[in-house]
């Protein structure tokens, strides 16, 4: 045996490196000294992020706020949910029965009509201009609460389309706030073991470059190395779960289940990585932008959405994990209530609904509301900077205590003249 | 004028009983270890590096690249006093000097943002020529496009111009580089209003710099000239800014920032106006009498704008000693004085005199003691502040580095560069491909600057998992681990592996733990070197010019 402890044993020399982040506090909690047991329930209640973002505008009147029988309201009727008094569209069944565990807010009011700068301007949160580029919800998790005490990347975003390494939602945090990217949901390059490894050879080798290692650190700055480990030690804790990145290898009754479509196999890779420890997962689904055909478009869409929403919702609340994980639903604006001559819907930042879940939120709770005719909010809407408000309470971090530092500039997490929504806070 | 021995002495000592200044006669080198010795009152410095570590960095800074296992046991058997200077002048003799200089301002200039053979042919061919920095910059700022030999040096501005998506072209970041780069100033901040945080730094600075750069107007490739080019337009008014804090209004000239506006002619009529006159016919913009970028960069790289000269010096010594006398680099200001005011001033002074002579400069550094010393420290980390130079700064490897010390190491240097190297489903992989892929798993991301050590998850994949990396560890005819292999005494292989990889002997302790591995592994010994091999190439001794 090799006398050596291993690297992955020294969680608490490496909270030095880690220290940049919050996350090191949860980190440190670990310590090294509890049973793998307690180790895994505390794990457990680490708080997590799961956002699905549906690019392009999903209709809210096909989905959380339906208007049936008005000018606007389109041809899908109306069904009861698990909340009494409480409505979603007929095209959302699963969620309904999931509705006792959501929170939709209905009065949400944001600013920009456009996908090219929507997009980002709602993922930032957008707060007043300081002429940087604000990090998108996850760089910010990832910066603010960094890894779980599982190790794995704090943030990693399932797609369609590319993998690899995205650094563009880091903004002003830096590249290494990046998101780690599962292109078509399969892992990106290099990530599993070689074929020509096997996995006792890959922890030899690994051995024995963390003992080159310490000799050389030995009479140098501790820094360099600690830091070259670690993100060594990430990739080992990575390689080691492969089997959860591998969707030729997801359970059958789950796939049933979450629904054997992009968005379903996409959320069941994004439940494993959430059960694995993952801090952040964004989960993505294009195609949502329905200015022909809405109707048929949505009939089409949104039960797919539906039923990959509702089941991991409900398997997170079977886990225990719901309580600690926040879910949240979104687009970058809702729809026209108008139907144009396309029948379809257009761009709509003025009225429109997101659903969350889980940590921190009221469940059950539908918050606001639009008028009759779902034109425009009841009373005052919210923009995006007091939804940004609300994630952070609900994550339990406070926007009004913690703020960035951008090389010496103090910058705000979000919009400082905007506050959470009470009501869907616990 | 030669000085006699004694009267030298008596100043030496002199020098040394008041303390004060350093005899100017004496080559700066010498100067500059005086002024560390100073600055350190005492405080014990590391020792100097072993010749192994000397030969490696050496090496690796002024050629590019790893010494092979062959020059570093010449060199370590060489019992020669002065090998170390003989090693200096053979290595800036060497084709790959210039190479290496153009690579490592490729690095700083354009920091990761694409890449241009003929920016890259125009850098490397003005560091072969060791033209002067002053004129190099100036073709840099204000290109010269009908020149074809300079025509690549217009890449650093063509390049930051180009449109990206809908994005309004990037004037203000091409105005922030041109202050960061070649001035040590990011005026960034004071584009909309004063700077919150650094008193020197005026809206009009960034304004004066400004001006003349969003004169320019991209002009596409395959019109006048085969690359995009720029073109000035007419200037005869002031340019005019407003406050988005106070909403004091301000106008300027262009301006060098920190420095003097440069006036704008009066003329009016039609002659007074423009070289080449506009046609209305053909529509083709004319050629202004006065160029305003020309003007500045003339003025911005004079001898007498002390800033330029500062961050010449500061970026060199950054370079070769891992941090800059100021920092951050690009943030020189009155309320961030140097580590050593006394030896910066001395060098921005001498580059002057020496008409910006960048391998003078360099040259003269890589002589200073405190180039020459080990990065092993002398005591506890928190003992030795970096800012004092005690020990020798670890550097990271550039990706470029990297892939050809690599390969170099392993043996596969000559069958990758010849393409006959690793290939993909049976298409053979050129050098450059091999370059590609360690630049994307090493270098940083576009536009950032590449200054500090940032090991990344996506390195470490690559170097655990990706193809390239471990078929460069089979065996195959005289590469590295089958001439090892054939070695069969455990003492013999370690001492070659360690040579090859880390160019030096290696201890006795890692030939017991090479013999323990191949024991345990007796089974393929071959792929066991490989491990070994393996490990040794993603240790942080690789990793760094140490």
């Amino acid at each position: 045996m090799n006398p050596l402890c291993k690297p992955w044993e020294h969680a608490t020399s490496r909270r030095q490196f880690l220290g940049a982040s919050a996350g090191a506090m949860a980190f440190g909690a670990l310590g090294g000294l509890v049973s793998p047991q307690a180790a895994e329930a505390m794990r457990k209640k680490e708080k997590q992020v799961l956002f699905v973002w549906l690019d392009g505008g999903i209709s809210q009147l096909e989905s959380w706020d339906p208007k049936p029988n008005t000018e606007f309201g389109g041809p899908f009727r109306t069904i009861k949910t698990s909340v009494p008094g409480t409505h979603f569209s007929e095209l959302m069944p699963q969620c309904a029965k999931q509705a006792h565990r959501l929170c939709v807010v209905r009065n949400l009011a944001t600013k920009d009509n456009a996908h090219s700068s929507g997009v980002a301007r709602i993922q930032r949160g957008d707060p007043k201009n300081r002429g940087v580029p604000y990090p998108f919800f996850g760089s910010a998790i990832a910066k603010l609460m960094g890894p779980t005490s599982s190790k794995l990347p704090p943030y990693v975003w399932v797609k369609p389309g590319s993998g690899g390494f995205k650094t563009e939602d880091a903004g002003f945090l830096g590249p290494k706030y990046g998101s780690l990217a599962f292109g078509d949901g399969k892992p990106p390059e290099d990530l599993l073991r070689h074929a020509s490894l096997s996995a006792d050879e890959d922890e030899e080798r690994n051995e024995l470059r963390e003992l080159l290692n310490q000799r050389y650190a030995a009479q140098r700055r501790p820094a360099y190395t600690e830091a070259s480990s670690f993100v060594f030690d990430t990739a080992r804790e990575l390689m080691k779960r492969e089997h959860i990145f591998d969707t030729s290898k997801l359970p059958v009754k789950d796939l049933d289940r979450y629904g054997r479509t992009e968005l379903g196999q996409h959320l069941l890779v994004a439940r494993n990585m959430l059960e694995a420890g993952v801090r952040f997962v964004k989960v993505a689904s294009y195609g949502w932008d329905t200015h022909g055909d809405n109707f048929n478009a949505s009939a089409s869409l949104v039960p797919k959405f539906d039923r990959a929403l509702a089941a991991i919702v409900e398997d997170l609340a079977a886990s225990g994990l719901l309580e600690h994980t926040l879910v949240i639903a979104m687009s970058e604006f809702g729809r026209t209530p108008r139907i144009n001559g396309h029948v379809g819907r257009d761009h709509w930042p003025e009225a429109w609904s997101i659903a969350m879940a889980g940590c921190g939120v009221k469940a059950g709770a539908v918050v606001g509301a639009t008028n009759d005719k779902g034109t425009d909010v009841k009373d005052k809407g919210h923009d995006i900077g007091a939804v940004f408000h609300t994630w952070f309470r609900a994550l339990g971090i406070d926007p009004k205590k913690t703020e960035y530092n951008n090389n010496g500039q103090p910058l705000p997490l979000a919009h400082e003249d905007m506050e959470p929504i009470k009501e869907a806070l616990v | 004028m030669q000085l006699s021995r004694p009267f030298t002495r008596w100043l030496l000592l002199t020098t040394l009983l008041v303390g004060a200044r350093v005899f100017a006669a004496e080559p700066l080198h010498v100067q500059v270890d005086q002024l560390i010795a100073k600055q350190a009152a005492g405080k014990p410095f590391a020792a100097p590096a072993t010749d192994a570590e000397f030969l490696r960095r050496a090496c690796l800074d002024f050629t590019g690249t790893i010494p092979t296992a062959e020059q570093t046991r010449a060199f370590l058997a060489n019992q020669a006093a002065d090998k170390r200077t003989k090693l200096i002048e053979q290595l800036f003799a060497s084709p790959k000097y210039a190479e290496r200089m153009a690579e490592a301002f490729n690095i700083q200039l354009m920091e990761r943002n694409g890449d241009n053979a003929e920016w890259r042919k125009f850098l490397t061919e003005s560091f072969r020529a060791n033209k002067p920095w002053d004129q190099l910059a100036r073709e840099i700022i204000s290109p010269d496009f009908k020149d074809e030999k300079l025509r690549g040096a217009g890449w650093f501005i063509t390049r930051r111009l180009d449109k990206v998506g809908q994005q309004d072209t990037d004037y203000p970041g091409l105005t922030r580089d041109v202050g960061r780069l070649f001035l040590g100033l990011d005026l960034q901040c004071c584009q909309c209003h004063k700077h919150l945080t650094v008193k020197d730094y005026k809206q009009v600075d960034f304004n004066g710099l400004f001006f003349p750069i969003q004169n320019l107007k991209m002009q596409a490739a395959g019109g006048d000239y085969k690359t995009a080019w720029v073109q000035e337009g007419l200037v005869t008014n002031k340019y005019e800014f407003v406050s988005v804090l106070s909403s004091v209004k301000g106008s300027t000239g262009p301006r060098v920032p920190l420095g003097p506006e440069i006036e704008i002619p009066t003329g009016t009529t039609k002659d007074e106006l423009w070289a080449v006159p506009p046609d209305p016919k053909t529509r083709k913009a004319g050629v202004p009498k006065f160029s305003p970028l020309r003007e500045l960069a003339a003025r911005l790289t004079a001898a007498d704008n002390p800033q330029f000269a500062r961050n010449l010096a500061n970026r060199v010594w950054w370079q070769l000693m891992g941090r800059g006398l100021v920092e951050p680099l690009d943030l020189h200001h009155s309320e961030n004085p140097a580590s050593h005011p006394e030896l910066f001033d001395l060098l921005a002074k001498e580059l002057v005199e020496h008409k910006f002579d960048v391998q003078w400069l360099v040259c003269e550094l890589a002589q200073t003691q405190a180039y020459a010393r080990s990065s092993v420290l002398p005591t506890s980390a928190d003992q030795v502040p970096e800012q004092l130079f005690l020990a020798a700064k670890e550097r990271p490897l550039s990706a470029e580095q990297l892939a050809r010390s690599f390969l170099l190491a392993v043996g596969e240097h000559e069958r990758v560069v010849e393409g006959k190297g690793w290939a993909e489903s049976d298409k053979k992989k050129t050098f450059k491909d091999f370059e590609k892929a360690f630049l994307a798993a090493f270098a940083n991301d576009a536009k950032e600057p590449e200054l500090t050590v940032n090991p990344t998850l996506k390195a470490a994949l690559f170097l655990r998992n990706n193809d390239q990396v471990l078929w460069a560890l089979q065996p195959r005819p005289g590469n590295l681990i089958a001439r090892v292999a054939a070695l069969k005494e455990p003492a013999r292989m370690a001492d070659e592996l360690f040579h090859a990889i880390l160019s030096r002997p290696p201890t006795t302790e890692e030939t017991a733990a090479l013999e323990k591995f191949l024991t345990k592994r007796a089974a393929d010994r071959e792929k066991a070197l490989g491990h070994f091999a393996w490990a040794m190439l993603s240790s942080m001794e690789f990793f760094t010019n140490h």
